[in-house]
């Protein structure tokens, strides 16, 4: 019995390198990025980059502290994080700040959080925590609607913001965690054609009329070359100019002319494709494919389903965010809002996600040396 | 749960087929997401190659040559026509020095600075100042201008050395042309540079830094359609700021049209005359259609001329505008407020029949002046004079012969010497010359207005701290002491009489089309109020200004073939000169035809008597109109593109 109850203490080391090589990366992409904006190499040093060095500190505390703590901790506290989490965005809504037309962060301190950001960890464990406690029960339709009806508050909550990027996080982890949690095939086929038959209405009606806007400038960003086509076509020249080898870091015209707009958030991968060219691409790649790998790992070594499946959810919302980031520069995807993971500059997300980290670090630290035979 | 169990205990018996195992089965599901996660990236490397690799040359050239960047298309002002389609503005271009603080290598700033030194005269500190300023702003591709209103000679110069100066470029610009030099200024005003904090307001509106827009007159307040919505071309320019080609454009809609309600001919005519007789001096005449309120004439003097503000400013010009006390910038017509002196009795008179305190045979010993006994010591006797003696007048003839004493009855009574005359009082007095508009701006649509003055005992008291006495209301009545008001003011209260008692909102705007001749703003006269005078009140006050003019005090308004109405004015003003004699204003204000009024005029003159120096020019702006040859066919008066008349 005591030997059962021994944690294993693995530390993936792997796992945290990555993900500290990845936010060292953004932090330069982030100095280059800022240069054009803050006029002079001190003060893109002492303003966006030192920030982002310090939220990076404390999310790197937040990640070893967590991965001393048992995540089953989490366990009963999750409903708690997951109220707590939507009174943050329910708050947002009626008190928040906002930018470029939505209402996204709550000030806390002077610093600005963005509540879809720990809504998005918070969600993951309740999700994780419901499909651990109806292992048994995972093919009943019951199940299935509740577990979705735990992602469609957060996300709804943040389409009011109006943000579709981050909604749509929502819904994407929910599909990487039911199907590890092994929800019937025949329940997600039926829910794909529900959005399948809603999507033409969606399209038309319920999506914000900015996103439909975006949408079609995205097939054609000469409609509105001036606009929000501006963007796209700056970002594409950025990295499409980057070539193999790129321009020379903090040497890119386009990054440093200020044709890149947002190019410390949304377009900084742009930055880095720009300067850094498809080498430097590729090794943020593989940076992020490690990343990814490993908290696959985690999922696969973890002791119970609750574990496997916070696993399992951060990675995807990860994954998915990388994915949408990315294809956005690039035109694989049309125009949505989501920050590059560990990469972007803001607070709320490295801070989260490191922390997320910790919970997987402590999910295969906490594991019960146990005997092969059981 | 005893279902469960029972699984679990079958599983060791190999039946993989029917029961996979759950770890195995967790371990394929995690292998799928690997397989997405790779899938993903592949994807993602297989854009991103095909636009580094494969198309990476062709985004090189791009961001090399770039620099796409997007410039606003300034829309055409839009043009403004007199009533009868003569054009009075066009534009026409003008040429800048200007930079794009982008476009210059930071080395080279200085050497580029002193190059524009040789060509334009401008001190390299100046220059360098401006550039570095863009630099830093967050629009550093927004031209900043070192030097405008190049004359040709210079431009050509400065375009032969553009290569060896990147970023410099001559930007042409189209200003403002006042076809008809000072006659229409006072109306038209002019356009001019946006000024910083302009610009502040109005950045969202589609204005640039370096651009124009209406400063004074119709070009400040149709603003709004004769600016026209601007456009945007995205183009591409290679390194030293040279056009490549233009990628998208978004053509800039042109500036509407407006339509004066002023009638250039009568305009000009009416400056011409004014000039004669104000002998340099400052003067104002407005013409007003009596049915509509519109305006016909609206002069200023001394003026000034548009052009010298709408390109390039001229300094000299301006500095002797400045300087000229008789202040030819600003509007006498609308901006400056005067005593009106007599032509307020219009006023008096009909409030005084439509209270009852006087009827058309109320008759009152004119006899040159009324001593009024002090209230606390009746040895101390007040002298209040006319202008002349009269005998006894009726109301006719105190209107006609403009007594001073008859309208001191009327206004403030009469009560000594055995006599017991009731008056209107200040309060129903000044309550009247509200009503006539008196007091506050009339609204009209230039800018700059004053509202002038309508005292009363609480006035009094609020600015000198002083009751209001019997000898203020005596010298209200015949429109002094406190009471000022502008040339407009004037004109729309003879108009109110002309007309029955329709106050109009004053416009010198007919109209304003778009390009393709719709109507945006359509001719409707804008009625401020209805005065609370009967018809037949103001029918007396028209007889008696007729009387004027047949034997009365107006007589010098006299025309043959026309019947002019009108009534002068004579207001002192000022502290008495040497010879114990205060300068006068000189007022006369009319209609005619007198028994069918169109056309009411008001002429102001800063010094004269309005029965000798003002009235002659009233009766001659009136018979001009009336009497004037035909001028459908006036040169240049062909109705331009959507003026047509209906």
């Amino acid at each position: 019995m005591n030997l059962r109850n021994t944690p294993t203490h693995e530390f993936d080391y792997l796992l945290a390198l990555a993900a500290v090589a990845l936010t060292a990366y953004g932090a330069l992409l982030i100095y280059s990025g800022s240069l054009a904006t803050y006029g002079s190499p001190s003060a893109a040093l002492s303003h966006p980059v030192s920030r982002q060095i310090a939220f990076a500190v404390v999310g790197v505390v937040a990640m070893l502290v967590l991965t001393r703590v048992d995540y089953r901790l989490f366990g009963p506290l999750s409903l708690a994080l997951y109220v707590l989490s939507l009174a943050g965005l329910v708050f947002v809504l009626v008190a928040g700040g906002s930018a470029y037309g939505s209402r996204r962060w709550i000030s806390i301190g002077g610093t600005q959080v963005q509540a879809s950001e720990i809504a998005k960890v918070c969600t993951v464990i309740m999700l994780a925590k419901f499909f651990a406690d109806n292992e048994e029960r995972v093919k009943s339709l019951r199940v299935f609607a509740i577990s979705i009806a735990i992602v469609a508050v957060p996300a709804l909550l943040v389409v009011l913001e109006p943000d579709l990027g981050s909604a749509i996080v929502f819904v994407i982890l929910w599909f990487g965690v039911a199907l590890i949690a092994g929800v019937r095939k025949l329940h997600i086929a039926g829910l794909l054609a529900l959005f399948a038959a809603a999507a033409p209405a969606s399209v038309l009606g319920i999506a914000a009329g900015y996103q439909k806007e975006r949408i079609s400038i995205w097939l054609d960003p000469g409609k509105d070359p001036l606009g929000t086509g501006f963007n796209i076509l700056q970002a594409e020249i950025s990295i499409g100019s980057g070539g193999l080898l790129g321009k020379g870091f903090t040497h890119g015209t386009q990054t440093q002319l200020d044709y890149l707009r947002t190019q410390t958030t949304d377009y900084i991968f742009s930055v880095g494709a720009e300067e850094l060219g498809f080498i430097g691409a590729m090794v943020l790649f593989g940076l992020f494919v490690l990343l990814l790998f490993r908290c696959l790992r985690v999922a696969g070594h973890a002791d119970d389903m609750f574990g496997r499946l916070i696993a399992v959810g951060v990675m995807t919302f990860i994954l998915f965010q990388v994915f949408v980031n990315i294809g956005v520069n690039i035109r694989l995807v049309p125009v949505t809002g989501v920050p590059l993971p560990f990469v972007s500059q803001g607070g709320s997300s490295l801070i989260t996600l490191l922390a997320a980290l910790g919970i997987l670090q402590s999910i295969l630290g906490h594991r019960r040396k146990r005997s092969r035979r059981v | 749960m005893g279902l469960l169990t029972n699984h679990r205990r079958r599983r060791w018996r190999a039946e993989p087929a029917e029961q996979p195992d759950p770890r195995a089965q967790t371990t394929a599901r995690l292998n799928i997401l690997k397989l997405v996660v790779a899938a993903a990236f592949v994807a993602l490397a297989v854009q991103l190659a095909n636009l580094q690799l494969v198309r990476g040359h062709e985004f090189q050239q791009r961001a090399q040559l770039n620099q796409l960047r997007i410039e606003p298309i300034i829309p055409a002002r839009g043009l403004i026509y007199d009533r009868n389609g003569v054009q009075l503005v066009n534009n026409v271009p003008s040429f800048s020095a200007v930079v794009i603080a982008a476009d210059i290598p930071k080395a080279r700033t200085l050497q580029i600075a002193d190059g524009l030194q040789q060509l334009l005269g401008v001190p390299p500190l100046e220059t360098t100042l401006k550039i570095e300023q863009a630099r830093r702003s967050n629009d550093p591709f927004a031209p900043v201008i070192i030097k405008d209103g190049l004359d040709q000679t210079t431009a050509f110069r400065l375009r032969e050395e553009l290569s060896r100066l990147p970023g410099v470029q001559i930007a042409v610009e189209p200003v403002r042309h006042y076809m008809h030099g000072n006659v229409m200024s006072d109306v038209i005003g002019f356009t001019g540079r946006i000024d910083p904090q302009e610009y502040a307001a109005l950045k969202g509106k589609g204005y640039i830094p370096s651009d124009r827009l209406g400063k004074a007159g119709v070009e400040a307040t149709y603003e709004q359609y004769l600016r026209g919505v601007p456009g945007r071309k995205e183009i591409e320019k290679d390194a030293t700021g040279r056009e490549i080609r233009t990628l998208a454009q978004d053509p800039a809609k042109p500036g509407d049209t407006v339509v004066l309600s002023i009638d250039y001919d009568l305009q000009k005519k009416t400056t011409e005359l004014l000039q004669k007789a104000a002998n340099g001096g400052q003067a104002a005449a407005v013409v007003m259609d009596v049915h509509t309120g519109e305006v016909l004439a609206l002069v200023s003097l001394p003026t000034y001329d548009g052009n010298t503000f709408s390109g390039k400013v001229d300094a000299a010009k301006y500095q002797q505008y400045l300087n000229d006390p008789n202040k030819p910038l600003v509007n006498h017509a609308i901006s400056e407020e005067y005593a009106p002196g007599s032509i307020f009795k219009q006023i008096t008179g009909t409030a005084a029949l439509q209270e009852g305190v006087a009827t058309p045979s109320t008759t009152i010993a004119a006899n040159g002046y009324i001593l009024v006994p002090n209230e606390y010591n009746p040895s101390i006797l007040y002298r209040f004079n006319d202008w002349r003696s009269f005998g006894n007048l009726d109301f006719y003839g105190g209107v006609a012969w403009s007594s001073d004493v008859y309208f001191y009855y009327l206004a403030g009574g009469y009560h000594w010497y055995g006599q017991n005359f009731n008056g209107l009082g200040v309060d129903r007095l000044a309550r009247y010359a509200r009503d006539y508009g008196l007091g506050s701006k009339t609204g009209i649509d230039l800018t700059g207005e004053a509202a002038g003055n309508i005292p009363d005992p609480a006035w009094k008291q609020k600015t000198f701290g002083d009751v209001w006495t019997l000898g203020d209301t005596y010298n209200m009545a015949i429109g002094q002491g406190f009471v000022t008001a502008t040339p407009i003011q004037m004109v729309r209260v003879t108009v109110a009489v002309a007309n029955g008692g329709t106050l109009f909102v004053p416009r010198v705007v007919r109209e304003v089309r778009d390009a393709q001749g719709h109507v945006i703003v359509p001719n409707v006269p804008k009625v401020a109020r209805q005065l609370p005078i009967s018809a037949a009140n103001f029918a007396i006050m028209r007889q008696a200004m007729m009387d004027s003019v047949s034997w009365g005090a107006a007589t010098a308004a006299h025309v043959n073939d026309l019947a002019i109405a009108g009534k002068t004015g004579t207001a002192e003003f000022g502290n008495p000169g040497a010879n114990g004699v205060s300068d006068t204003h000189a007022w006369f204000t009319g209609f005619a035809p007198a028994n069918n009024p169109q056309l009411a005029v008001t002429v102001f003159l800063e010094k004269g008597i309005g029965g000798v120096n003002a009235a002659p020019v009233g009766a001659q702006i009136l018979d001009y109109y009336f009497h004037r040859p035909q001028q459908a066919a006036a040169p240049g008066a062909a109705p331009p593109q959507g003026i047509a008349q209906p």
